[in-house]
């Protein structure tokens, strides 16, 4: 087993991570700082640090400390070049007397250079880098779970209270980040007795979930936890799990941090948990001569460890009394106000953090505490309790030293000195939240878990305020830090289709994106032209004889009750408690300010029954909008969307009576079925509702019937219609069908602003209704209040604007084109557009920008075609 | 290049005094820009900014630093040009590098309505003099090589608007820079003072009630973008605003990947690469009111959705931090700016939703010069809070 690290082969043991397996194989240096492109190796060991960030199988910034080594993973150095041993870039710190923090705001201004310098300075930055993945994209996943109880952290504190609440009955699930349950237990031997048998006890609850490997990145609103699982099986890559839970037990621990001094940042200047970790963990000896930097005692434990490991102990420092660490990529040695020593490593016996970020999340607050000498939650909302090391209920302090140097780094993500954060209050910014933004501390991949405390204190200290009067960063999800994809989940765009959608396809359909919806554009017909000519067939065949479209689209509700139209006489602005049975009725719906939302038609089935169309995109929004309305009405009304259970088509064409009486056995003469007339009955053997309606202008029935049959009555009406010529239709020759008759389409000829007075459609406003949504702004904009603009149609001879177009006056864009196609039937070009009222007169000339130059387009208040609606009745 | 080793402190803190000239509610971006212009352009420097938390705590920290001007209507395409300009040579003149990057700005449509908003965005745009036109697939290629372009996506990209005098800023900077500037000229910048009340006597504010006591003003400009309904309440001034959270997030630093900033507005992302490497990713207005700050994780999870759609290869990377800022929507999408009509001197530079940071400078500048000389400038007259009574809706 092994995995490439470039160009190398490296070899794997059981339990490794990618980290120990390549400084078992002797590798120190693991990447390359963010600004100087300093040398950086293993600091922490737990995934909390910056320093071991790689390319793993093409994604970048892989903490390599927490990521299980497998056979054959290609894994890449990132942020130095040519290799990790010698960057180019690394040049840059002997020049950083130049680069002092925010130095950037302070120079290219006068001149301005900052255009020319930029792309200089971009290149030099970033970190990862993407890489194709020979196997694609791998599968991530979500999942949903409940516990009544989530405990997250698995070391003594999470695994006892995981323990209690499961002997109390209680679901509980227990989240850990770690390959095994035992927290600081697992390395740090002496700490307390092995947990082994409570770890078991837990293990053989049926009542216990545990999650291994998995973090808890964020405590979202109603407890909501963001879980990450990894590697959840072999064919996903993570699994983000929603973890709603009615209790909280945040057992996090404390993390082990950096102690400031000169090169505090070299390769070999280890955590003594980091060691500890290689020790116990992977039976790596970390190095051979070590100088421990520890307060008082603190750094015996990890002394008898190195000393069991065969390292041998040069030296414990003080934290005063390190001077600084010699070497330039790794450590050669300790200069010290002892002497000096020689050694390859250097243990930092650093101050334990509590892990509250999570807590603070949930609402705690975090409190300054002296005698653990740390930030403890206080405040914890209900349902949220912390217990053990993040309580900071042990003490974790190790004093800091505060050295005024340009090589102590507080922040190793982005390589910022305590010089740097002094420099930074000196030019004013003072507040821990603004010394963040100008310094960057705490902003880079580590999320601020190394330098957090260490930046708070330099700035309490320097800003002479108490650690509480400087407080915290905020703590924001997700952290750790979550991929794109997992956050995504599995692809699933769902794509609808009606049940006609194959009778399209075998038909030559060239698809169009309607929200979710794929509806015929156009069908191409075998060995004729490009769209145009079929669209102008199509055209010809409704003008002419008979056609055919697919409308199932349209949102199709049932609203039924004694009460029914009272909410229809509420929600739209026509009236609908007049409507007699068997009739149809067009239908706007406007919000309080009288913008138009949606429109359709209503039909009368029975006193209390009516079925309501809405356009293809505002179904949902129509029917909540209904439920909205209802809610305290105490009216008896329901409504149910039967979109999905209805196929739904258009005939249309001269011809289309002719076709539809060979399907069904009703009156269909126009006095017996007239235009805006609705009927139930049977059609090629299938209950339907048939509703005279024209939208293209022509005779047309359109015929809503149960899904089931969606291609069969399909299928039937062209077979019927075969004798009269007639063709499937798309959506765009319907476009030019009812733009010739200057039909409007919401959201096309509508904008989140337009009223149905600005559109032309004054008729549908009964003003005379007791009440209905948007009645006051409607009243005045009946008034003239509140019109801005008109919609009117328009005819150009010789040019064709695009949709879009603007409507010019005196180099100021007044209106637009909305719509605009050439009419076969005008031979010319004719439209839709919105211009200021007073050009809202029939023949009115207006200026309209036709690919650059603007042209002349006469003003029409009429349809383009049949304007008296013969050819409709 | 000395200039890197001049030791000044930005801004100063100052004593609060009884009385000032105007008083400012909330030091981010625009009340900033107003005080700065109030003292260069009419002299008028007996000025408070009264700021709740640190400089820059509201909006102008939160948003997404993307400037542009190819907005869609009339009044709007000339307002936010002006302001892109002022932002041009802002950084020069405030003497402080405040990043403006014109990286270009790309919005694509996927589907035909789509095609169509963008058409009329670029057409009004030329017509107004703003550079900006509609591009084909083939140039979206050419611009943003490592977009996903091709026709078997979902929602397979139609075309795109191009804007190439937009890009970013660093948002932190601009506040800082103001900051500085006004503090230069005496005007007082005080954190951390919370504004709890007015004294509103005769159809005046005659003094402003702060968590430091009480100050006797000549004017108040309220501009606290999010917060602006409950600052105009305390003066007894109706807003047509309701205030929703936004949100956005960043990811890792990346080596370069992506010039222009891409915005989608039928998949409700945009997002752009900063000098740091990091992507900052914005979503659409959470569709609930609340002054809520704090991100949720399904309005996370779309945009990682969204910006997967457009760079799948971008699955493996990390998203680090999440947040939110709260917006001030008006009816008709277009900022109210403007003396208020029932208490005469208590000024308005509300309702900016999502487009307050771009119009930073000029909102500041003629806002300025509507307090300074009793008159708001042409500019902004579309904009002023008797529209919705008088039904002049200006939309955007």
């Amino acid at each position: 087993m092994n995995f490439l690290f470039d160009s190398e082969e490296v070899p794997i043991q059981a339990g490794d991570t990618v980290a120990s397996a390549l400084y078992r194989s002797g590798r120190r240096i693991f990447s390359r700082s963010f600004k100087y492109h300093r040398p950086r190796g293993l600091l922490c060991c737990s995934g909390k640090c910056p320093n071991c960030l790689v390319n793993v199988d093409g994604s970048p910034s892989v903490r390599s400390c927490v990521t299980p080594a497998l056979d054959g993973m290609r894994v890449r150095h990132q942020n130095a070049w040519p290799s990790l041993e010698n960057d180019a870039l690394s040049i840059g710190q002997h020049f950083d007397f130049l680069m002092p923090a925010g130095w950037y705001y302070k120079v290219f201004t006068k001149p301005a250079t900052w255009h020319r310098v930029e792309p200089h300075i971009r290149k030099a930055a970033g970190l990862g880098e993407l890489f194709e993945n020979p196997q694609g994209i791998p599968e991530y996943e979500h999942a949903w779970m409940h516990a009544e109880t989530a405990v997250i952290g698995g070391g003594p504190a999470g695994i006892q209270s995981a323990l209690d609440a499961a002997e109390r009955g209680e679901q509980v699930v227990l989240i850990d980040d770690q390959t095994e349950l035992g927290g600081h237990l697992r390395y740090r031997k002496q700490r307390g007795a092995d947990p082994r048998e409570r770890i078991d006890a837990l293990a053989a609850r049926a009542n216990v979930t545990l999650l291994q490997r998995a973090s808890c990145f964020g405590i979202y609103e109603g407890n909501l936890l963001g879980v990450l699982l990894g590697h959840p099986h072999a064919g996903a890559a993570e699994r983000l799990i929603h973890l709603r839970a009615q209790r909280i037990i945040v057992a996090t621990g404390a993390y082990e941090t950096p102690l400031l001094f000169d090169n505090n940042d070299v390769v070999g200047v280890m955590l003594s948990s980091a060691v500890q970790r290689l020790i116990h963990l992977h039976s790596i000896v970390p190095g051979r001569r070590a100088v421990i930097v520890a307060h008082g005692s603190e750094g015996d434990e990890v002394g008898a460890d190195l000393k069991q490991a065969g390292v041998e102990v040069v030296e414990i420092l003080a934290p005063s009394e390190i001077i600084a660490v010699r070497g330039s990529g790794e450590v050669k040695g300790v200069k010290s106000r002892r002497g000096d020593f020689a050694c390859d490593l250097v243990i930092v016996c650093g101050p334990r953090v509590p892990d509250a970020g999570l807590l603070s999340q949930a609402g705690a607050k975090l409190q300054w505490s002296d005698v653990p000498g740390a930030f403890v939650p206080v405040g914890l909302p209900l349902n949220v309790s912390a217990v053990g090391d993040v309580t900071g209920e042990t003490p974790v302090a190790a004093a800091q030293h505060f050295p005024d140097s340009k090589r102590a780094f507080v922040c190793i993500c982005v390589d910022a000195t305590s010089r740097d954060l002094k420099q930074g209050i000196a030019d004013g910014f003072e507040e821990i939240e603004t010394l963040k933004r100008y310094t960057t501390a705490t902003m880079g991949p580590c999320q601020g878990r190394m330098c957090q405390l260490n930046a708070i204190q330099v700035c309490s200290r320097l800003t002479s305020r108490s650690m509480d009067e400087t407080g915290t960063t905020t703590s924001r999800p997700p952290n750790p830090g979550v991929t794109l994809g997992a956050l995504a989940g599995a692809k699933h765009h769902p794509i609808r289709r009606t049940p006609m959608h194959h009778a399209h396809a075998e038909l030559g359909a060239v698809w169009l994106d309607m929200g979710e919806w794929k509806r015929p554009r156009y069908y191409q017909v075998a060995g004729a032209g490009g769209e145009a000519e079929s669209v102008a067939a199509e055209y010809r065949a409704v003008r002419e004889r008979a056609g055919l479209i697919d409308v199932g689209t349209l949102g199709k509700l049932i609203v039924r009750g004694k009460d029914a139209a009272r909410l229809l006489d509420k929600v739209y602005t026509s009236r609908f408690s007049d409507l007699r049975q068997g009739r149809v009725r067009y239908a706007v719906m406007c919000d309080d300010t009288g913008v138009i939302l949606d429109d359709g038609t209503v039909s009368r089935l029975a006193d209390d029954r009516f079925f309501v169309t809405t356009t293809t995109g505002n179904l949902d929004f129509v029917h909540q909008w209904f439920d909205w309305w209802l809610v305290a009405s105490g009216w008896d009304v329901s409504v149910t969307n039967v979109t999905g259970g209805l196929a739904s088509v258009n005939l249309a064409g001269p011809k289309a009576r002719d076709v539809l009486r060979k399907l069904t056995d009703l009156d269909l003469d126009p006095k017996a079925f007239p235009y805006m007339a609705c009927r139930e009955a049977q059609t090629f053997g299938v209950p339907a509702i048939l509703m005279r309606i024209g939208f293209v202008g022509e005779t047309g029935w359109e015929i809503h019937y149960p899904a089931e049959h969606g291609e069969e009555v399909w299928n039937a009406i062209l077979v019927a219609g075969a004798e009269f010529g007639i063709l499937p239709f798309g959506v765009e020759a319907q476009r030019l069908l009812r733009l010739e008759k200057r039909h409007v389409i919401v959201g096309v000829d509508t904008d989140a602003l337009t009223n149905p007075f600005e559109a032309d459609m004054a008729w549908v406003v009964k003003l005379d209704k007791e009440d209905f949504i948007g009645k006051a702004a409607l009243a005045r904009a009946a008034s003239g209040g509140g019109v801005r603009e008109k919609l009117v149609g328009f005819v150009m001879e010789g040019g064709v604007p695009e949709d879009g177009a603007p409507v010019v006056i005196g180099g100021i864009p007044v209106g637009r084109v909305t719509s605009s196609r050439y009419s076969p039937h005008r031979k010319a070009g004719i439209g839709l557009a919105f211009v200021p009222p007073e050009l809202a007169a029939e023949g009115a000339p207006v200026r309209v920008r036709v690919r650059g130059q603007l042209r002349t387009a006469i003003v029409t208040m009429q349809p383009f075609y049949d304007a008296e609606g013969a050819r409709l009745r | 290049m000395m200039q890197l080793f001049r030791q000044e402190r930005m801004w100063n803190k100052r004593e609060l005094k009884s009385s000032y000239d105007v008083v400012i509610v909330g030091a981010g971006a625009h009340g900033l820009a107003a005080a700065y212009y109030l003292g260069k352009s009419h002299g008028i420097k007996k000025v408070a900014l009264l700021e709740k938390n640190w400089l820059g705590y509201g909006a102008s920290g939160r948003n997404t630093a993307i400037l542009r001007s190819n907005y869609r209507t009339p009044e709007g395409i000339p307002f936010y040009d002006a302001s892109l300009k002022l932002y041009e040579n802002l950084s020069s003149e405030l003497d402080w590098n405040l990043m403006f990057s014109r990286r270009g700005h790309l919005t694509l449509a996927h589907n035909d309505s789509g095609v169509t908003g963008l058409r009329v965005r670029a057409e009004n745009n030329q017509v107004m003099g703003v550079d900006s036109r509609m591009v084909a697939r083939a140039e979206i290629r050419h611009l943003a090589p490592t977009l996903n372009v091709s026709a078997s996506a979902r929602f397979p990209i139609q075309a795109g608007l191009y804007h190439p005098p937009g890009g970013i800023i660093r948002h932190d900077a601009v506040v800082w820079a103001f900051a500085r500037a006004c503090d230069r000229m005496g005007i007082e910048i005080h954190t951390y003072t919370e504004v709890t009340g007015m004294h509103v006597e005769g159809g005046k504010v005659r003094a402003v009630t702060t968590s430091r006591g009480e100050i006797a003003c000549g004017a108040v400009l309220n501009a606290t973008a999010g917060w602006a309904t409950t600052i105009s309440n305390m003066a007894g001034v109706p807003l047509q605003i309701v205030t929703h959270p936004l949100q956005a997030c960043v990811t890792e630093p990346l080596k370069p990947f992506l010039d222009p900033v891409i915005v989608s507005a039928t998949l409700h992302v945009y997002l752009s690469q900063t000098d740091k490497g990091e992507l900052v990713i914005g979503a659409e207005i959470d569709p609930y009111q609340s002054y809520c700050m704090k991100g949720t994780l399904p309005t996370l999870e779309q945009m990682a959705t969204y910006t997967l759609e457009l760079f799948p290869q971008l699955h493996g990377v990390k998203v680090l931090r999440q947040w939110a800022g709260i917006c001030d929507m008006t009816p008709d999408f277009a900022p109210i700016m403007g003396a208020s009509e029932e208490v005469s001197n208590f000024y308005m530079d509300v309702g900016w939703g999502t487009y307050g940071f771009k119009a930073s400078p000029i909102s500041g500048k003629t806002l300025a010069e509507t307090i300074a000389t009793g008159k708001p400038p042409k500019l902004i007259e579309p904009f002023s809070p008797s529209r919705f009574r008088e039904g002049r809706l200006v939309g955007e």
